[in-house]
């Protein structure tokens, strides 16, 4: 909303300066966020002839001028612009003037011709971008006049007004409030009142629902013509356009007092208006020479014979005000701001008068807005106003609300006595009524907002100030909740995380519809699970992801086009998906490339050049969970995952917590980019189920933490030749199936199969496991760990089919 | 026997020379070792001079125990000297060959999300106040997200343009105050809680606006707490986070579920010095508190008995403006470049 400070000035008395007023206004909570400035205020700057134009003796592109500014005796300019004629009026810097930009103009030679000031372009006065060249003045403007008379200087405040406060949206209403927070005086001219009847011929409420009030009054031997220049400049300050003299009356009038008001031409009327609700699809061509098929739902103001203007939103194209027009009817009324609003919206159709509408006009300014209108008219566009104001419906009654000023001083935490606040209120217009029950206040009708208690208290703290307030910062603290205790353990992990390497990436949680179903984990059938938005903002963003894993290869596409080498990323996040949870936690993590950042000891190590892959992501989950509740795995195929052909259940306590697999080729083609060689490893955990597993903390026994073995393992290592085909689980299998008392781990150390055939036969492997052996108590001796290696190699032997390589 | 004391006592000036001169040539620790034993060893020259002194008269014994004596003493010192000399010296030449000013080989750093960081450090200040976490769904209903909040039924906010709506009628909440209303339905007073989280609108995805960002909301409800109270807490919210000399303005503004409500500006260093606004704040609305009873089929949050302030602050804004960057869809784009200057 732009609020002229020149028009303000009109209600308000003040010597501050805009920037003063601009923050006095924003701490009341008009939030005032710019100040335009235009028009002229550098003293020193005059309208002047050009007598007489001569090339300048040293310099082509420079002329030099004499001028008359009024002072009796011609100057001598030196200029660059050439766009002049003589005889031309110009507007001229006199020594002295001090320029946009902080340049004072100053007596001085030019190329050796001495130049007594500037004359001036549209730009160097500040007054916009303008034609190159200096700004040619009307031949009416008078020598020596300051320019500041022909270009007045205006500042115009941009100011946000809060939906609570449509008072704010007239010019009166801000200067009301100025004045209240000690902005100066308000200069308030209340018009003389005609007086009113009710007449059914000429106006009526046939919908009672859509309008409390309704008014008309007529003007006769109206003259439409443009409008004079002060009403121009008034609208155009705050962007409005002049139209007529009439309509530009009824727009002042709204920016004024920020009651909206239509003219409908009289002669074009038919009987009375009245307000009801249109038919269902009738037709109406509003101001602006659109059609507009009406509902029952838009409220609008008939005559005997049609539609003549949707009520509160726009008028109507043939009853407008046009030259022709030589009777008006002057509409002033309060329509109901819920029913404006929705046919406002229905229809698409957003005016200055439907924004006020809609947010609520003052309850009682109907009829001081009509007479200051008439008053306008009859000034600027001649016409005799009817005697009586011809009305249907009831202005509402003054409203009072009660007050405790007790409430007020323990809501607000301050110490203000009853007096104090009384005259707090005062200053907003508030009037108390006593009674002995309670404290009470009569509520200016333009506050609609003020209906309860808790809204005088606001606006007792809005007048007292925030500042005034002693800020007190104690409380009762809160125990912590599962949230917290969901936080917390997130907190570790993201740290455990990137301590291991990996990046945190963050997604949206709306994507497209593609693929998201094809990592959707869990779900039979993903696609029929994914929770998609109704309205959303085009395809990309249609559902709720149901993985987080899509939005993780896209952060590795991302990356690997700009030329990352090796990508770890994780996001932990929401899920969403139709069935119960219906949002859940997960931990979504990827990684490629290379295994270790390229340095100087690569060769030398020899396996560090090597690429992430499966067992990196697979060795990484491992430690997220405890040694209570050790991480499993499960080989898995799910139909449902088409792009993790090779794929692991993520398992805790036998039950599966999420997924890990490597992206098939092809879906790292189409998903990723094309060419990238090395794995894609995924997976995506359960964070509840992870945080669950993490829970359990230390040991129901504490002996398991407590006593460290006294005695030292005891290592055998068995080379294995075995078939290609038999997993290592089956080995691992077979020495727990020992069932050894004394065995206390397994290690596969190598695993080497050769494809020639020659150190290990084709359809063979060879794999080097590490045993080791304890006894709590003592020290082993060679026989008894002999004799198990012995029995276990017989396990191995009959179970996996294992032999001893010679 | 007169003759016999210049003659033990030049041997022993001999020996002095000749022990010196031997140690002093030894080249390596076997050298040195060697000399050792030679001139102090058991059969060394040293304890041969010695068995001599038996030789000697009474006056004469403590003349060349003496003179034994600091020859013994000299000797030692100059193998000690010269051993952790040849000591030091092996050593530097075992380590010449490292060449320290190699790069080291750690294992890679990975890092945290600017916006995690930030969350993080806002949670911390808050759980110093004794503030607990709560949360709720992103899909909410219209009732949680606008009806208990006292937004009217035909309030803008709940257009279809401006808000995500699912098929079977529910949204997606435009704001994190939900989760005020999910908690007091759930819990009695009194209530301390922050609830950090998402929120949408259906706003097209430019330099400055994302759909979907980042909140943080609080709300406390204990029996007379006041707007003093309010300012206290965000004072000593936005001190903790940005450091002393970090101005706060509050700004009367108009939200349907507080009342009264103000904007929150801040200037500071950390934010270029120029106001900014942060966040909106108020004392909860009494008619909020009246629909929670509704709900919850008590009078638990009598706005006579209790009373309470709620604040939120959007997260992606601030993030932007801490991080430098000038595109608010930065802070999705996961560039490794990006994140990687985040290290936890």
């Amino acid at each position: 909303m732009k609020i002229s400070l020149s028009w303000l000035r009109d209600y308000l008395r003040t010597d501050k300066p805009a920037a003063e007023i601009a923050r006095i206004l924003t701490d009341a909570g008009l939030e005032v966020g710019a100040i335009e400035s235009s028009g002229v205020a550098i003293p020193k700057v005059v309208v002047a002839q050009v007598l007489e134009s001569i090339q300048h003796p040293n310099a082509d592109r420079l002329s030099v001028c004499k001028v008359d500014d009024g002072s009796g005796t011609p100057r001598q300019i030196v200029c660059g612009a050439k766009n002049y004629n003589v005889g031309d009026k110009v507007p001229l810097a006199q020594p002295g003037a001090v320029m946009p930009g902080d340049f004072k103009i100053k007596v001085g030679k030019l190329r050796g011709v001495e130049s007594e000031g500037m004359m001036c372009s549209s730009k160097e006065l500040g007054l916009g971008e303008g034609a190159d060249g200096l700004l040619i003045l009307p031949s009416e403007a008078v020598i020596g006049t300051p320019l500041s008379e022909l270009f007045p200087a205006e500042e115009v405040f941009e100011i946000e007004i809060t939906p609570n406060r449509p008072d704010w949206l007239g010019h009166l209403g801000v200067a009301r409030e100025a004045a209240a927070f000690g902005c100066g005086q308000l200069i308030c001219k209340t018009p003389e009142l005609p007086s009113t009847k009710e007449a059914a011929s000429v106006a009526a409420i046939a919908a009672p629902g859509a309008a409390s009030f309704y008014s008309i009054r007529r003007i006769d031997g109206v003259k439409v013509g443009p409008s004079p220049e002060w009403l121009r400049k008034r609208l155009e300050s705050v962007g409005l356009r002049s139209i007529n003299n009439i309509v530009d009356v009824t727009n002042f009038v709204m920016f004024e007092t920020a009651q909206p008001l239509h003219a409908f031409d009289a002669g074009k009327i038919e009987g009375a208006l009245t307000v009801r609700f249109a038919y269902e699809g009738e037709a109406f061509v509003s101001l602006d020479g659109k059609e507009h098929k009406l509902t029952a739902n838009d409220p609008v103001i008939a005559d005997a014979k049609k539609v003549q203007a949707i009520a509160g939103i726009t008028g109507g194209v043939e009853s407008g005000v046009s030259e022709a027009t030589t009777s008006i009817l002057l509409e002033s009324a309060l329509f109901e701001p819920t029913v404006i609003r929705r046919s406002s919206r229905a229809l698409g159709i957003s005016t200055d008068s439907s924004y006020r509408f809609e947010r609520g006009v003052d309850a009682r300014g109907a009829l001081a807005a009509s007479a200051r209108a008439a008053a306008l008219i009859v000034e600027l566009a001649g016409g005799t106003p009817s005697a009586e104001l011809v009305f249907a419906g009831l202005l509402p009654a003054t409203r009072v609300v009660a007050l405790r000023c007790d409430r007020v001083r323990s809501l607000l935490g301050i110490d203000l006595d009853d007096s104090a606040i009384t005259s707090l209120l005062a200053k907003l217009g508030l009037k108390k009524i006593t009674s002995e029950a309670a404290l009470g206040f009569e509520i200016p009708s333009w506050r609609n907002d003020l209906t309860r208690e808790v809204d005088l208290i606001e606006e007792v703290a809005r007048l007292h100030g925030i500042n005034a307030i002693t800020a007190t910062c104690a409380g009762i603290p809160a125990h912590s909740s599962e949230a917290d205790k969901a936080y917390d353990f997130v907190r570790g992990l993201r740290r455990r995380l990137s301590g291991g390497g990996f990046h945190e990436a963050r997604s949206g949680t709306l994507t497209g519809s593609r693929n998201q179903a094809a990592f959707a984990m869990g779900a039979s059938d993903g696609s029929s699970s994914v929770i998609v938005v109704r309205n959303p903002m085009g395809e990309e963003h249609s559902t709720l992801r149901p993985s987080l894993i899509p939005g993780l290869l896209e952060a590795v596409s991302h990356n690997l086009r700009h030329g990352t080498d090796s990508i770890r990323l994780f996001e932990i996040g929401k899920v969403y998906q139709q069935e119960q949870p219906e949002e859940s936690m997960r931990l979504g993590l990827v990684m490629t490339g290379r295994a270790a950042p390229e340095h100087w000891r690569n060769k030398e190590a020899g396996g560090d050049e090597r690429s992430l892959d499966l067992f990196d992501l697979k060795g990484f989950i491992q430690l997220l969970s405890t040694r209570l509740e050790p991480v499993t795995f499960r080989s898995t195929t799910h139909a449902s995952l088409p792009h993790l052909p090779l794929a692991l259940d993520i398992l805790i306590a036998g039950k599966p917590i999420g997924i890990l697999g490597l992206l098939s080729p092809a879906a790292t083609r189409e998903l990723v980019v094309g060419g990238h060689q090395g794995q894609i490893v995924v997976a995506e955990l359960d964070l509840h189920a992870l945080q669950h597993a993490n829970c359990i903390g230390f040991s129901k026994d504490p002996k398991q933490h407590g006593s460290l073995p006294k005695f030292p393992v005891v290592r055998r290592d068995l080379a294995l030749l075995m078939d290609a085909t038999i997993p290592y689980a089956a080995v691992e299998l077979a020495v727990l199936g020992a069932k050894e008392e004394l065995f206390s781990s397994v290690i596969p150390f190598d695993v080497f199969s050769d494809p020639e055939g020659v150190k290990v036969p084709l359809g063979k492997k060879s794999l080097a496991i590490a045993l080791t052996f304890l006894h709590p108590d003592r020290t082993l001796t060679t026989e008894e760990v002999n004799e198990a290696v012995t029995r276990i190699v017989a396990q191995l032997r009959e179970s996996a089919g294992a032999e001893i390589r010679g | 026997m007169e003759t016999q004391t210049p003659a033990l006592g030049s041997q022993i000036d001999q020996l002095r020379i000749e022990a010196l001169s031997a140690i002093a040539e030894a080249s390596d620790a076997a050298a040195l070792k060697e000399a050792r034993v030679r001139y102090l060893g058991k059969a060394g020259s040293l304890s041969l001079l010695s068995e001599r002194m038996r030789t000697l008269s009474k006056e004469e014994r403590p003349v060349m125990g003496k003179l034994l004596n600091d020859l013994r003493t000299a000797v030692t010192a100059s193998l000690d000297e010269k051993e952790s000399a040849l000591a030091a010296q092996a050593n530097a030449a075992a380590l010449s060959a490292i060449d320290t000013s190699l790069p080291g080989t750690g294992p890679e750093a990975g890092s945290l999300h600017p916006l995690t960081l930030l969350v993080d450090r806002a949670v911390q200040i808050f759980r110093r106040l004794g503030f607990a976490i709560a949360d709720g769904p992103d899909i909410e209903t219209e009732w949680h997200c606008f009806d208990a909040l006292n937004t009217p039924a035909d309030h803008p906010a709940r257009n279809e343009q401006d808000t995500f709506y699912l098929p079977d009628g529910r949204l997606l909440r435009t704001h994190t105050s939900s989760i005020q209303i999910r908690t007091m339905v759930a819990n009695p007073p009194p209530i301390r809680i922050i609830a950090p989280g998402a929120a949408y609108r259906r706003d097209e995805v430019d330099a400055t606006h994302l759909a979907q960002f980042t909140q943080m909301e609080g709300l406390y409800v204990a029996p007379s707490v006041s707007l003093a109270d309010l300012k206290g807490t965000i004072e000593f919210f936005f001190l903790e986070l940005f450091g002393p000399g970090t101005e706060i303005r509050f700004r009367p503004h108009f939200f349907p579920f507080t009342e009264p409500s103000y904007e929150i500006d801040l200037r500071t260093e950390a934010l270029g010095n120029t106001w900014m606004e942060l966040a909106g704040c108020g004392m909860v609305d009494p008619a909020v508190f009246e629909e929670v009873n509704k709900k919850r089929g008590d009078s638990i949050y009598d706005p006579e008995k209790v009373s309470g302030f709620a604040f939120g602050f959007g997260l992606d804004r601030l993030a932007m403006n801490l991080t430098g960057v000038s595109d608010i869809r930065m802070l999705t784009g996961n560039d490794l470049r990006f994140l990687s200057r985040f290290t936890a």
